[in-house]
């Protein structure tokens, strides 16, 4: 914990020696630095995150309030390019080597290698201000427009406001599902239950939909839960990028001061969600395979 | 390899896939074409900003620092005294007031008939219990106590009578409880249960019972606030016009004018220069600029020392010399800073307080003036006995070591940046070498009250009443000797600077206090320990065809309006009757929809064509 | 070969975890040939021709950038063009707010970009490197006791991470290449680690043990050659997803905004209202400057793991 904060929490404001010592005491800087750390891990094994440096918060209560958004967006994101990039690897592994095999990859392989805040600004400069011919027809700000009331046409505006920040997120993400789904389904091809499905005089898409696809979603599936750690990533810049009022948003805010005990909080949080996914990962293994369920 | 298929006519997946293609164009287009809101599109009319950047940190009066937070109390809850357009106190809640012949005893008479938002009426005891609260109670005063620091008791004689007695006489008491910068009072009859828990009170619970021009009934996190109108708020003659106001967070400031350029925006102040250059002429929009309230400056460390008098620090003992400190002064460019990067659309700076403020405003006389002159700043070093060494960085007659000095900059303002690029360069040509340390706001600010530092870029905002602001160079601001307790900002501490503070502590007319203060900002400006760069104008654009009454007053000769108080900036707005703006955003749709069919046509097409080549294999 | 590598941003898109790294040639060839036969095979795809072709262009550029690239293109106390100006002859990628020519400034932000990108690289390659071999050598106490290590730290988001140990080292290209190291490290030791038991699984190493090499002499003179090519290959992905990730951190504040890279251009096209102003050659340029080299080093990356190990081509 290098600085103290209580000088950048009130800079501009009046205020007065006891007032900062007051500030001080109240976050626990008075305190020489190496209880202070015991008493961060002390609270944080208890569940305890701590008070804000500079929201007058606790921690925990700032990211119960933005916990929401950040599922809303991390969710839509990953299930669209999980979705997106199974079926597109499934098609070019099927027929590798083909036109739609090569301009897939190529395409998945360019978006991956922008930076993810980069595509955000330029969606954002094309969708939401408008360059040249191309009109503002998406929100660029937040997660709802104020003035909207009734329960649907709020939920159509978030779906709106949804659109570019998830598209963001989908583009740079989805070529990873499309390499790992690609190369599972190549290693199925010359199994011999497949040749064994065509013999039976199975159509080509029988054979693909009906046994090859199962098989190679197999070890897809738990790549796509330890994955998510990178999506969070991305998360924190797009979230910056169109304002989303999440934890990514609250990341960078912390990060700005910055405002140790938040950065702190947020960095459990979205560690703790990995693990958790993990654990998914290691129980749907468990779960979609035979072999290791036989044992 | 190629994989063999048995032929068959139809497919039904393809079927399925355009099916679904159509559908998600159908969605698509539906969630392009909701109409975007403009103002008066809902229930009365309604006035949209943008919030402050820094947002807000919390609703509870007692502990908001952030400006976001501060305004809204502006709005919702009354003060003893209102800021009148040209930003000097007037009756609010208190209808009148008078002091003592000591001076140290003030009587205000309180309006009567006022009630809060639930109905109940506003007294003196709200007030004296607010006040009473923040003196007594350590969290209550976390975000105002140093207002209340001189006061000795409020009391509450009746409904309608405050007496509010001060250890010394203080002149700028009508400028404690105002709007926006002084304390708001809240009513006793809600906050008295909150007492206990007060620290994470957030008073969240709509609508907030409050009184002012609007009433808070809904906040939603990093999001937006909505106000309604209380209708019979009356204040100085006027009332506010707009049945509801939204007050909108926006992070990002493109993202702000992307609103207001699609009419979801009527007024953005937050504007930087290129901005407000590229917004100039646009048809639709109304830019203006408001002078600052607040400066940008390097300050110089020439000594830092505790209150005292012990040395402490790192700072380069060069600086402690009077003429190196008027060298530098000599060789910065202000105005070439402010085309630089304010782009013009500022001040350069001169005296302490910011021209936002013209009671305060302060010129130094013809002969005193510093301006960019490296010529004299040379000769200014060379008389000190800094030589110029052989790669033209000047020698420490004392050590022997080149004259190097660190200038530590916030590693989040590109303003920074781009103003210690413009230095270097300055400092170079007068043979001094200047070291850029990119600092977070906390390790610079914690570098500044250690005193370890040589030169820092530093940025004050300030209210209407200086006393804060001017009080940052008394040497009551040092550190203690335990390194606790410092608020100073430069390690200014001299005698005569301190007498004449106290002197207009207590001096109750306001022209000879400004007198005074003048005098003080006098001392600032020859001392060279705060060299004022600029007071940036605040930028402004806002739709013409949605409202009327924004800019108060005459602009000066540049074109810069005076800053009008967040206050009467909200009273003052009014729509404007308007039918225009839907028409363009109709065209922007029938865009939007024709691109969505397109694409939509496109796929379709592609999923068809690629569906025979599937077949023809 | 493979690994979830653990980039700042997400994961980048080779292979499946581990285990499909445990494929060596058989035995050792001699050298000059291996390397003629790889050349060959490089050269025989066109994409990682095409890749090296633009990292050796960037790198020249960066190189010589001094030569004709200096405080008049760069100090906006010297510079005197047009604020935010659209291209022209003069300027041909036009100008920044300042009135810099963004072409100067994007081959300038080469350097900071690069630098930062094969820097931290280099640090995780020899951190990863070393648990890599150390874990893989010693399978005892040391060597659980390092995978447990580099087990928790795969587990432990990067990006969030990264901004952690930024915000408490402070600002600048070092912290941040410090950074991108400690988060990036943990492929690297898991390849390595088995590459290792793969090698050591071989005759010759046993060869080498029976005739009574030291452990260091084995990990060196035996495994270590052994793992070069696999490890060079890691480390071509690894400076592609470090120069994203420099400027995704640069992008977030964490670096030094007085000095020029793509990163800080972003920054400041962003903070400065390049959108606002329809600024596109200075929100674009350092963006596909980005977005070329890492295509140039993924590019050249996936050649090279297609050479060494035919299986992939298939």
């Amino acid at each position: 914990m290098p600085a103290d904060p209580v000088q950048s929490m009130t800079r501009g404001h009046p205020t007065s020696d006891a007032q900062m010592a007051a500030l001080r005491r109240s976050l626990g800087l008075d305190k020489p630095i190496w209880l202070r750390f015991i008493d961060f891990v002390n609270d944080a094994l208890h569940g305890r995150l701590g008070q804000s440096w500079q929201f007058q918060q606790s921690v925990a209560s700032l990211i119960g309030s933005r916990l929401g958004p950040t599922v809303l967006l991390m969710g839509t994101a990953t299930l669209i390019s999980v979705t997106l990039g199974l079926w597109l690897g499934v098609r070019s592994g099927w027929r590798h080597g083909s036109l739609f095999d090569r301009a897939a990859s190529g395409v998945s392989l360019t978006l991956w290698s922008m930076p993810t805040f980069w595509l955000g600004m330029i969606l954002l400069v094309t969708f939401s201000v408008g360059l040249g011919p191309i009109p503002s027809i998406l929100p660029a700000n937040g997660m709802s427009d104020p003035s909207i009331s009734g329960a649907l046409p709020h939920t159509l505006d978030v779906v709106r406001h949804l659109v570019l920040p998830s598209m963001t997120m989908v583009l740079v993400v989805f070529a990873q599902y499309v390499t790992i789904m690609r190369s599972s389904i190549i290693d199925e091809l010359g199994s011999p239950y497949l040749l064994t499905a065509r013999a039976k005089g199975l159509t080509d898409a029988d054979v693909r939909r009906k046994h090859a696809v199962p098989n190679a979603l197999l070890p897809t599936v738990t790549v796509i839960f330890l994955h998510i750690g990178g999506i969070i990533g991305g998360a924190i810049t797009v979230e910056t990028v169109y304002s989303w009022p999440g934890l990514g948003y609250l990341t960078y805010q912390a990060l700005k001061v910055p405002d140790l005990p938040l950065l702190q909080g947020t960095f459990i949080i979205f560690s703790s969600s990995v693990i958790l996914m993990n654990l998914v990962a290691d129980v749907l293994y468990r779960i979609l395979d035979p072999r290791v369920r036989a044992q | 390899m190629r994989v063999g298929t048995g032929t068959r006519p139809t497919r039904p997946g393809l079927r399925r896939r355009l099916a679904a293609a159509v559908l998600g164009c159908g969605v698509a287009a539906a969630i392009v074409s909701i109409p975007t809101p403009s103002v008066g599109a809902s229930s009365g009319s309604t006035f949209t900003i943008a919030m402050d950047d820094s947002g807000i940190d919390t609703l509870n009066p007692f502990l908001s620092y952030f400006e976001g937070g501060l305004k809204t109390f502006a709005l919702i809850y009354p003060t003893l005294n209102i800021l009148d357009e040209d930003n000097k106190p007037g009756p609010y809640l208190a209808t009148s007031w008078t002091t003592s012949p000591d001076q140290l005893t003030w009587t205000y008479k309180i309006q009567s008939g006022l009630k809060w938002s639930d109905g109940q009426p506003i007294t003196a005891e709200d007030a004296a219990w607010t006040f009473n609260l923040i003196m007594t109670n350590n969290i209550a005063a976390t975000a105002n106590g140093a207002l209340v620091a001189n006061v000795a008791s409020v009391t509450a004689p009746d409904a309608t009578t405050l007496v509010i007695k001060t250890k010394q006489p203080q002149a700028n008491m009508l400028y404690i409880s105002v709007p926006h910068w002084g304390i708001p009072i809240v009513p006793k009859h809600i906050w008295e249960s909150h007492v206990a828990g007060l620290k994470d009170y957030k008073n969240d619970t709509f609508p907030v019972v409050g009184y002012g021009p609007y009433t808070l009934v809904n906040y939603t996190t990093d999001q937006y606030e909505k106000f309604a109108v209380n209708k019979d708020f009356k204040l100085g003659g006027k009332s506010p016009t707009f049945d509801n106001l939204v007050v909108q967070e926006f992070k990002n400031s493109d993202a702000a004018v992307a609103a207001l350029k699609s009419n979801q925006l009527a007024y953005y102040d937050g504007l930087n220069s290129n901005q407000f250059n590229a917004l100039k002429n646009d048809s639709s929009l109304r830019t203006f600029q408001e002078l600052g309230t607040g400066w940008t400056a390097v300050e110089i460390n020439a000594g830092a020392k505790t209150r005292t008098g012990k040395p402490i620090g790192t700072g380069n003992p060069a600086l402690a010399n009077d003429q190196v400190r008027e060298a530098i002064s000599y060789a910065i460019d202000k105005k070439k800073i402010t085309a630089n990067v304010l782009g013009g659309l500022g001040v350069s700076g001169e005296g302490y307080l910011p021209p936002g403020y013209p009671q305060w405003q302060w010129h130094p006389s013809a002969d005193e003036a510093v301006s960019y002159n490296p010529a004299k700043a040379n000769s200014l070093l060379d008389s000190a006995g800094y030589a110029k060494g052989p790669d033209g960085v000047r020698i420490d007659p004392r050590t022997h070591k080149p004259l190097s000095i660190r200038l530590g900059i916030h590693s989040d303002s590109s303003r920074d940046a781009q103003i210690s690029a413009l230095l270097q360069g300055w400092l170079k040509d007068v043979g001094i070498d200047l070291k850029l340390d990119t600092l977070s706001m906390s390790k610079l600010n914690d570098n500044l009250a250690k005193g370890d530092w040589d030169m820092l870029m530093d940025s004050w905002p300030t209210g209407p009443d200086p006393t804060y602001l001017l009080s940052i160079q008394t040497c009551g601001t040092l550190p203690k000797d335990d390194g606790t307790g410092g608020n100073t900002d430069a390690f200014v501490c001299d005698p005569n600077y301190d007498k004449l503070f106290a002197q207009q502590v207590n001096t109750f007319d306001a022209t000879q206090r400004a007198q005074l203060v003048g005098q003080m900002q006098d001392i600032l400006y020859k001392a060279n320990r705060d060299l004022i760069l600029y007071y940036p104008n605040g930028l402004v654009a806002y739709r013409k065809d949605a409202l009327t009454g924004i800019t108060s007053g005459k602009a000066d000769a540049n074109g810069f309006y005076p800053s009008k108080p967040y206050f009467w900036f909200v009273m003052d707005a009014a729509p404007l009757s308007q039918k225009a703006s839907s028409s363009h955003r109709t065209t922007y749709l029938v865009a939007g929809a024709v691109v969505v069919v397109l694409i939509a046509a496109g796929a379709v097409l592609l999923l068809r064509r690629r569906s025979t080549a599937d077949e023809r294999e | 070969m493979t690994g979830t590598q653990a980039d700042i941003r997400h994961p980048r898109p080779s292979q499946l975890p581990a285990s499909g790294a445990v494929r060596a040639e058989s035995a050792k060839p001699p050298p000059f040939n291996a390397f003629r036969r790889f050349v060959r095979g490089f050269l025989a795809r066109p994409s990682g021709v095409a890749g090296v072709a633009i990292l050796f262009a960037f790198a020249v550029l960066a190189l010589v950038a001094p030569a004709f690239i200096g405080p008049a293109q760069l100090d906006v106390t010297k510079v005197s063009g047009p604020l935010l100006a659209p291209p022209s002859a003069h300027y041909l990628l036009g100008t920044d707010e300042s009135g810099r020519s963004v072409l100067a400034l994007a081959i300038w932000g080469a350097r900071a970009s690069l630098s930062v990108g094969v820097i931290a690289t280099a640090l995780t390659v020899i951190l990863g490197s070393t648990i890599g071999l150390l874990a893989g050598h010693y399978q005892g106490w040391l060597g659980a006791v390092l995978m447990h290590v580099t087990d928790w730290f795969i587990a432990l988001p990067s990006l969030p991470l990264a901004i952690s140990l930024s915000a408490v080292l402070g600002q600048g290209s070092a912290s941040i290449t410090i950074a991108i190291a400690v988060t990036s490290w943990t492929s690297t030791a898991r390849l390595v680690r088995a590459q290792t038991l793969a090698v050591e699984a071989r005759p010759f190493v046993e060869r080498a043990r029976a005739l009574g090499a030291s452990n260091s002499q084995i990990v060196v003179r035996q495994v270590l050659p052994n793992v070069m090519p696999l490890i060079l290959v890691s480390s071509t992905l690894t400076v592609a997803s470090a120069i994203l990730s420099e400027a995704t951190l640069t992008f977030l504040g964490l670096g030094d905004p007085t000095s020029v890279s793509w990163g800080s251009m972003l920054d400041s096209a962003f903070s400065r209202g390049a959108v606002t102003a329809e600024a596109w050659w200075y929100l674009l340029t350092p963006g596909v400057a980005i977005l070329i080299v890492v295509l140039g080093f993924t590019l050249t990356g996936r050649a090279v793991e297609h050479v060494l190990n035919p299986r992939m081509v298939k």
